[in-house]
């Protein structure tokens, strides 16, 4: 395991570095992970330990005591394979420190200007970095001006062309520094090669760790598990922070949950991990257990509006109007213009059930970020909500264009289909979605329940869909009362019989009741009688004595019939004589 | 076009508009600015004429670059050239900075001369077209906002800059390209010379072959060798590749404007006519289209246009005819799913017909009956017609291979109805449906096609009461001809009400492109060819033709008609009126047909030539025809190939070859991609009569019943009748003149009630054929049989007919005791000297030999033993010929 000292030191240094040398988001990011890092006990102040204090009560319940002491997960790692960076140039030029200022407000060009004919590693990295970035100001600002009524227009960044040949050719003759690398990866990969720019970036990283923006760029372009396997990437605990939100975007979960488990150890108060963490469970449906940590994580930086949208979207789940006005009320205060801000609102009106309101909060979200793919998702519910189909299966086909893998959009582009009765359309939807998340139980019981509409009619798929769903553990318990009533209708009553006992089982073990359960009591006990089970029958039969309504006749009846035959008379309806 | 509407905005201020204001200043001076001494009115007006075509084709999707610009006044300009440039040139470089962009449009307003006029001024109408191009400039360019007028600005520069890049560099290497031009002109002369000859070559072989039945002597010997060999395969298909102007002068064209776009914007018109372009292309030219560039252009433009959403339509179209299913399905839902609205019946529709052309015909038919239904639910009735079409399209294609437990699962109200209906009456009923929406909703192009499908359904299938109650109802099997060719002559009605209508249905951005093109065509003829009354009237054509513009989908619609119009002629069996109807497509709808329908026909005047020219000119034919169509996918010149060599080694009995050929022949009617009945029924009627001709009747006789078995179960009425024919002619060969007879009687009844008066009169000529077999006292009636059958074999029969019609009546002469040869001896001999010249050109050696050895016979009877001699040695040659036929083809291999 790292030392949390030696962490401590690196990332101290890496900030400087970063921030030195205009890589803000990166320093951020390098700064949340610093102070996350658990103090010693001996060097404790005033002013730590009261940053520290209020988190602890309630991240014990969730943070495991084993997690901090478990051993290494099977990637161990050497240690100090990368030496301390260095600081170089103890004192910048003059004409860096004019440059930094220029930067500092946004005075791109002027600041590139400056560092014209400067040579070394640093000024140059700036140099580039601040074209770079003066280029993409300028491509949004054409964005907006040439937007035609087709949609995006043709604006690039017109630096990109000097930037990459000025980064090769400094690349080629050795003198280009990790920052320069990645900056080199940035460009390549908004030319669009991306093979080379990952090649760039995992040099980069391997040379200086601590840059997160660098990490950040590379898992964007790692879009599968063999890409990710591909990489070679040397040793670090850098390196863990970056699988596990690989792993993550791979949706694959428990790797990714684990992954985080382990640097818990080191970095236990990282609210970044612990937002990370709870996106992960949020995938795995751990509604009340997200909900916890979340507010936990407000208690500690209450003006965080990163990831405050899947908070929302848990409270939405469950339905907490009123700790979801709250916390859109406290983003709205703290930063209205951004994304998850609106997009926070929206599940708040939609809560409330006012669809339109919600929509035109989704609306602005997407005016902020067109790529923001939850909020194509929410907005096509409301419109499925509004019976307003085509425009529903236009935002769910945004999302679907933005993350192919989106399997919410695909399953919404099934319902909405359906709605429109074209189930057989719905169809290829529904298995689309299924495809990226085949252990979901309710996507399966959508689409046997898209076979099972009348149109189509074709009861045998819908019946394999169903067993599928009951395998996938279905917790609503639909899928096996729907498998025995399907039976039933195709007179299969031996394999009804077994559906309606398991379900039975079910509905006993969660303690509920309901029409469902007086269906297959009859169901049974008739079953049983014409069987001539007797035993059988009269318990299901006895059961529903229990219960008043037409059901507890039935049963009567039916007990009657059974003893009867059970004495050797003629087995008669008494029910069915005329009066 | 999809949810899109014109606005004014549609209409951009381009580099290239602005030249043509500054050519329009030229023109139309205004009062302030000095005009160029025009020589002659006619030197104005063609100045003029220019400048119209160039507003014409604003709405195109390709903007000529300044260079191309500056080339096409080269050609207009004459002795003003070097000045109009000039002034062009100097007119841009005095544009530097966005300010002079103002004062330029300030001052095209005066040409417009609304105010006062001086006495000699020319004015632009306001009203013209050229002075609404510039009006529609002037608010174009009022509209944009100072961001716009820097763009446009910066466009101006980047315009001007290419030209004069080109221009310096043009001058460095005038001299070397001088002393190189002078170094390589013979070569390229000869080079020229060449490739016009080929082009020439080709010419007559695509465009006019069917006017030139006698194939010249240079092109026979090029394709002598009757089979190619793959390495001659590569090449060709290569220089196929290479001879493909459309896709690549298409796909440079592509690549060119893409680099244009980053600089100027195209309006929404412009892109959505040059989209339908394209789709137009896609679909004309089919698999031999190459389908890569328009791929990656598609996706470029889609990364241009996000929401223009024609272009997931377009990359569905290219991935369907390149035959990848799953991107076809994915770019075809994406379509549907953005083009919002009420479309989902299409959208049906289209997936249903997606399905239909992948081999998923269940699939299909469950998704159209879906459409079916989504449609009466929106009560679309329009798309409701087209559903109902494609669905009875869907299952005429399928429904002979297919069982009706395949229908079983649907529950349409539509197809549930006729549930218990054989899939032919289904067919029909779903026609009929669908014609009479499509009447009703004036839907004339479905009305057509639906027409002729019709026509296609009363040519192949029976009719029989609907419903039969009753064991006797369904009795009476006949097909009509009069009711085909009213469908048929219904179908092609669509061409008048097109023409009639002087109608504009055009391709939006289309037209304009057609102009400028016809115009410039113009001019290069009067410039350059001073003989151009010659070819005048196909000129004429080609200019009657785009300018009435009759959208390509109609006019293949009508060319389908006049194709099926020749298959029933060929089935009815009038085969002169069948290869004019064929040629009539051939010429007239050879470009805008699909390529698989042009194959059809080169294919059915292939056949046409064995039958009557025989083989040699059929030979060369198909080279040519192969060298066409071999990027064609599913080509189906293979087929016809084999079907040829097969014919041909039956003639020259060559038996290994013939039933090599079959083998193959069967091969292909079941493929992967599931069996094709008609070719499996061919395929065995074919071994059935290889092994007739090697003489195993047994063997023969047993593959012609089973072969009738299939054609009963499968409801293949006009395969039965040949199956029947065949199996008397077996009993004829065989000797078992008794059993054959009646197999002879029913084929006639069958041709009888089909109308098949070709194939009636091939059997009434073997039905007298058998009598004669019963002994010679049965002359008499065989040679009254043969005399009814003898205008229809004379007038419409292949070589072999007429020839074996020849024998046989000599035949019958010569075995009538009450005929004597030396009195009559010339009406034996003339028709024997006919047959045997036919045969000659059809190389049946076997047939060859009788005639030859009767005449022969009759010289003997005659005493002219000079000439006996002389036809004694033919019938040597044939006879050696037959018994060892490999050596004599040693190329056949």
């Amino acid at each position: 395991m790292v030392s949390k000292e030696s962490c401590r030191n690196e990332i101290r240094a890496a900030i400087r570095q970063l921030s030195d040398r205009c890589l803000y988001s990166a320093a951020k990011w390098a700064g949340e992970q610093l102070v996350g890092i658990e103090q010693d006990p001996s060097n404790f102040t005033p002013s730590n330990t009261r940053f520290q204090r209020g988190s602890s009560s309630i991240r014990r319940r969730f943070s495991t005591s084993e997690s901090i002491t478990t051993p290494q997960p099977s990637v161990g790692f050497s240690q100090a394979v990368t030496p301390l960076p260095e600081e170089d140039e103890v004192i910048d030029g003059d004409l860096y420190l004019l440059a930094k200022s220029y930067f500092d407000c946004r005075e791109y060009r002027r600041a590139s200007h400056v560092l014209r004919d400067q040579m070394s590693n640093k000024s140059v990295f700036l140099r580039c970095y601040a074209l770079y970035l003066a280029g993409e100001k300028r491509k949004e600002e054409e964005m907006i001006e040439l937007e035609g009524p087709l949609g995006k227009s043709d604006a690039i960044n017109r630096e990109l062309v000097s930037l990459e040949r000025e980064l090769s050719a400094l690349k080629r003759s050795g003198a280009i520094d990790s920052f320069g690398l990645y900056l080199y990866g940035v460009v390549l990969k908004e030319k669009g090669n991306e093979s080379l720019a990952r090649a760039s970036l995992v040099e980069s990283v391997n040379s200086y760790p601590w840059n997160w923006s660098a990490w950040s760029e590379l898992q964007s372009l790692c879009t599968s598990i063999e890409i990710l396997n591909s990489l070679n990437l040397s040793n670090h605990w850098m390196k863990e922070f970056f699988l596990a939100n690989a792993y993550q975007e791979l949706r694959m979960h428990t790797e990714s949950l684990a992954k985080y488990d382990y640097l818990q150890g080191i970095f236990s108060f990282s609210n970044y991990i612990q937002a990370q963490t709870a996106k992960a469970q949020y995938s795995l449906r751990e509604f009340d257990q997200v909900e916890i940590m979340f507010e936990d994580l407000l208690r500690n930086d209450p003006y965080r509006v990163e990831d405050m949208d899947l908070y929302s979207n848990v409270l939405y789940a469950k339905e907490a109007c009123a700790a979801l006005s709250y916390l859109a009320h406290k983003v709205f205060l703290t930063d209205k213009y951004r994304p998850e801000s609106c997009c926070i609102i929206g599940n708040y009106y939609s809560l409330k059930g006012q669809h339109e309101k919600a929509v035109m909060y989704f609306r602005r979200a997407l005016k902020l970020n067109k790529k923001y793919l939850s909020a194509w998702t929410l907005m096509g519910h409301e419109y499925v909500e509004m019976k307003n189909t085509p425009a529903a299966i236009d935002a769910y086909r945004r999302a679907v264009d933005i993350n192919p893998c989106d399997y919410r959009a695909w399953y919404g582009l099934g319902q909405a289909y359906e709605m429109m009765g074209m189930p057989f359309y719905a169809l290829h939807y529904f298995r689309k979605s299924i495809f990226f998340l085949p252990n979901d139980s309710r996507l399966w019981i959508a689409m046997a329940k898209c076979y099972q509409t009348e149109q189509l009619y074709m009861l045998e798929e819908a019946i394999k869909c169903y067993k599928r769903a009951v395998n996938c553990t279905d917790t609503e318990g639909i899928a096996l009362n729907q498998l025995a009533k399907l039976h039933q209708k195709l007179g299969r009553n031996e394999e009804a019989a077994f559906y309606f006992e398991k379900d039975l089982e079910r509905m006993d073990a969660e303690g509920l009741e309901g029409p469902n359960m007086f269906e297959a009591l009859v169901f049974l006990a008739t079953h049983f009688k014409t069987h001539k089970k007797f035993e059988e029958a009269e318990v299901y039969c006895t059961r529903l004595l229990d219960y008043s309504g037409p059901e507890k006749e039935k049963a009567k009846s039916l007990l009657r019939g059974i003893r009867m035959a059970q004495t050797g008379f003629p087995s008669m309806d008494i029910e069915h004589f005329p009066l | 076009m999809a949810g899109l509407t014109r606005t004014a905005g549609a209409f951009s201020v381009t580099p290239h508009k602005i030249s043509v204001c500054i050519l329009l200043e030229i023109y139309a001076p205004s009062a302030q600015y000095l005009s160029y001494p025009f020589h002659s009115v006619s030197e104005h007006n063609r100045l003029g004429l220019y400048l119209l075509s160039l507003t014409k084709s604003c709405d195109d999707i390709f903007e000529p670059t300044l260079e191309e610009l500056l080339h096409q006044l080269r050609g207009i300009g004459g002795s003003m050239d070097a000045w109009l440039t000039g002034q062009l040139i100097k007119r841009f470089s005095s544009l530097s900075s966005p300010d002079d962009l103002m004062t330029f449009f300030n001052e095209i307003r005066g040409i417009l001369g609304n105010g006062f006029v001086q006495d000699d001024q020319i004015i632009l109408d306001p009203n013209s077209n050229l002075g609404m191009f510039v009006r529609r400039c002037i608010l174009a360019f009022n509209l944009l906002s100072f961001e716009g007028v820097c763009h446009l600005f910066s466009s101006i520069e980047v315009y001007c800059k290419e030209e004069l890049c080109y221009s310096a560099q043009y001058g460095a290497s005038d001299k070397n390209l001088e002393s190189l031009t002078q170094y390589d002109q013979m070569d390229m002369e000869y080079v020229m010379d060449k490739a016009t000859e080929k082009l020439e070559l080709q010419k007559n072989a695509c465009g006019s072959l069917p006017f030139h039945l006698h194939t010249p002597e240079a092109l026979f010997k090029v394709t002598e060798g009757l089979l190619i060999t793959r390495k001659e395969k590569l090449r060709t298909s290569k220089k196929t590749t290479e001879a493909t102007p459309v896709a690549c002068s298409s796909s440079s064209t592509v690549e060119d404007t893409l680099a244009d776009e980053s600089l100027f914007l195209r309006t929404n018109l412009q892109i959505q006519g040059f989209l339908m372009e394209q789709a137009n292309k896609i679909e004309i030219h089919g698999s031999s289209f190459s389908s890569s560039p328009i791929e990656s252009f598609l996706e470029q433009l889609q990364n241009l246009a996000p929401e223009l959403h024609r272009v997931h339509f377009l990359r569905y179209l290219n991935k369907l005819h390149s035959d990848d299913y799953f991107s076809a399905l994915d770019n075809l839902l994406r379509y549907f799913d953005y083009s919002m609205y009420g479309r989902y019946e299409i959208a049906l529709l289209c997936l249903g017909m997606m399905h239909f052309r992948f081999g998923h015909p269940n699939l299909a038919l469950e998704v159209l009956t879906e459409a079916v239904r989504v449609s009466q639910q929106l009560s679309n009735d329009t798309c409701l017609a087209y559903t109902l079409a494609a669905m009875s399209n869907l299952l005429s294609e399928m429904g002979i291979a297919s069982t009706t437990s395949v229908l079983g699962s649907s529950y349409s109200p539509v197809t549930s109805t006729a549930s218990s209906l054989s899939v032919q009456q289904r067919v029909y009923i779903l026609l009929k449906e669908s014609l009479r929406r499509a009447d009703s909703l004036k839907l004339r192009r479905l009305v057509a096609s639906n027409h002729l499908a019709m026509a296609k359904f009363e040519l192949m299938h029976v009719q029989r009461p609907l419903l039969s109650f009753g064991p006797k109802a369904s009795i009476r099997h006949k097909t009509c001809p009069v009711s085909v060719c009213k469908e048929i002559r219904l179908g092609a009605h669509l061409i008048s009400d097109f023409s009639s209508e002087n109608s504009t249905m055009t391709v939006d951005g289309s037209l304009s492109t057609i102009w400028l093109k016809n115009l410039q065509k113009r001019w290069g003829q009067d410039m350059f060819s001073h003989d151009s009354g010659s070819r005048k009237s196909s000129i004429f054509f080609q200019f009657y033709d785009r300018l009435v513009s009759i959208p390509g989908s109609v006019s293949q619609l009508i060319g389908a008609s006049y194709l099926l119009r020749a298959t029933s002629w060929e089935l009815f069996g009038s085969a002169p009126m069948a290869r004019m109807n064929t040629l009539v497509y051939a010429t007239l709808f050879g470009d805008s047909s699909s390529s698989s329908d042009a194959e059809l026909a080169y294919l059915k005047l292939i056949q046409h030539l064995a039958l009557y020219k025989g083989y040699k000119d059929a030979f060369a034919a198909l080279k040519i025809a192969e060298e066409k169509f071999l990027t064609v996918s599913k080509s189906k010149m293979l087929l016809l190939k084999l079907q040829l060599l097969h014919e041909h080694a039956l003639h020259r009995g060559n038996l290994k070859l013939a039933q090599r050929m079959c083998n193959e022949l069967g091969g292909l009617a079941s493929t992967t991609m599931g069996v094709d009945m008609e070719l499996k029924v061919e395929a065995s009627l074919r071994e059935a009569r290889t092994l007739l001709a090697a003489k195993q009747y047994s063997q023969a006789a047993n593959v012609a019943h089973s072969l009738f078995c299939t054609c009963h179960k499968f409801n293949l009425q006009i395969e039965k009748a040949s199956v029947l024919l065949l199996l008397a002619e077996i009993h004829k060969k065989s000797g078992n003149a008794v059993l054959g007879l009646p197999y002879a009687l029913a084929s006639i009844s069958f041709c009888q009630s089909f109308n098949l008066d070709l194939l009636k009169a091939s059997a009434t000529l073997t039905l007298a054929e058998l009598w004669l077999g019963l002994g010679s006292n049965h002359a008499k009636r065989a040679l009254d049989l043969l005399h009814g059958a003898f205008p229809m074999i004379l007038g419409h029969g292949g070589l072999e007919l007429r020839a074996r019609a020849y024998i046989f009546e000599a035949n019958c002469y010569l075995s009538d005791p009450s005929f004597s040869v030396s009195t009559d001896s010339e009406t034996v001999l003339d028709s024997l000297r006919q047959a045997s010249d036919e045969l000659e050109a059809l190389e049946y050696h076997e047939l060859a030999a009788e005639a030859l050895y009767l005449i022969s016979m009759v010289y003997d009877k005659l005493g002219q033993l000079e000439k006996r001699e002389e036809a004694a040695a033919l019938f040597k040659m044939h006879i050696l010929a037959l018994e060892n036929p490999q050596d004599v083809e040693p190329n056949m291999a």
